[in-house]
């Protein structure tokens, strides 16, 4: 990117840097608790789907199958964010579990399930859905902000 | 900027591989799942360190008794049992586990459900018990916290009562 204003568009100088940096920091920050989340979960995978069993979305079968596979995807986007390589799909793949969480944390708020959320550390105290669910959104709104500042450096300036 | 279908593609190349991996490191729990092995250590309850006696109201513990279900354990002393018990009761003073539990773990497997009562809401005698037994290796421990009283109350069979 050429230093200076463009002619009728927004000053460059000024927002690549801070963007930049943010930019870092949201792949950092998001990469590592993802990272983390899926290595704890790889640690016991038994007691994470008996977390997900909680929930009663799935079928028996169905709550090994996402125990055994869907910390796997949270490590490898965690990394992929921290290393910087395929932050795009990395990214989006987060964006979208913290959706399907986002969705499983309300269902069970609505049902009146009173479940650990099962997002980190499995067994142990619980993590009540309403504070999961705030957690979630934070996570989803970090996303978006990373999502965002990705497209806007690909994007050609405006002429 | 990359066509979105770029991007779809890699978001599935990355779902395929990282479940691959999650498939084969968890291939012997998803077998066992699958055959239905795995139920015992099924964590459906997330609590199984710190397991408590799950407590049963007097209806949920006559449909027991009725479907001959479960194994009737009397935490009162031995006199008290002797002068009435819900039928086919067990005795198991709280004051003489220590003692009998050999003689009683040969009895009795670990599997069997236990229901534990004494004397009603204000004798804890039954939970004491219920926690020992858990500690001792007993699956399944219901609490019938109305005890004898509350039975003996609904007129439900009792024996050992003296004319």
């Amino acid at each position: 990117m050429e230093r200076g204003g463009l002619p009728g568009g927004r000053d460059q100088t000024v927002t690549e840097a801070p963007r930049k940096y943010l930019k870092l920091a949201l792949r950092i920050v998001l990469g590592g608790i993802f990272l983390y989340a899926g290595m704890l979960k790889i640690a016991d995978p038994a007691t994470f789907a008996g977390s997900v069993a909680a929930y009663k979305l799935l079928p028996t079968f169905g709550n090994y199958l996402v125990a055994a596979t869907l910390p796997w995807v949270e490590v490898f986007c965690g990394v992929l964010l921290i290393i910087g390589i395929r932050t795009r799909p990395a990214a989006t793949l987060i964006l979208l579990m913290n959706l399907v969480f986002a969705v499983a944390l309300s269902s069970a708020i609505i049902r009146g399930l009173d479940i650990d959320c099962g997002c980190f550390r499995q067994g142990g105290p619980k993590t009540s859905p309403w504070i999961a669910l705030l957690r979630d959104l934070a996570f989803i709104a970090g996303t978006v902000v990373l999502l965002w500042l990705d497209t806007c450096r690909t994007e050609p300036p405006a002429a | 900027m990359k066509p979105p279908r770029t991007l779809i593609t890699e978001i599935v190349v990355i779902i395929a591989v990282a479940a691959a991996i999650g498939l084969a490191w968890n291939r012997q729990m998803l077998v066992e799942s699958w055959t239905g092995k795995v139920q015992r250590s099924s964590p459906t309850v997330a609590t199984t360190t710190d397991r408590l006696p799950l407590p049963l109201g007097v209806m949920q513990v006559k449909e027991l008794f009725d479907r001959g279900e479960g194994y009737f354990l009397d935490a009162r002393d031995a006199a008290t049992f002797a002068g009435g018990h819900i039928r086919g009761a067990r005795s198991l003073p709280l004051g003489e586990f220590e003692t009998r539990l050999p003689e009683f773990r040969k009895q009795v497997p670990k599997t069997m459900p236990l229901i534990i009562y004494c004397n009603g809401y204000g004798c804890h005698d039954s939970m004491d018990l219920g926690k020992k037994l858990i500690q001792a290796g007993y699956w399944e421990i219901f609490i019938f916290e109305g005890g004898y009283p509350e039975w003996k109350e609904a007129g439900y069979p009792v024996e050992g009562t003296k004319p």
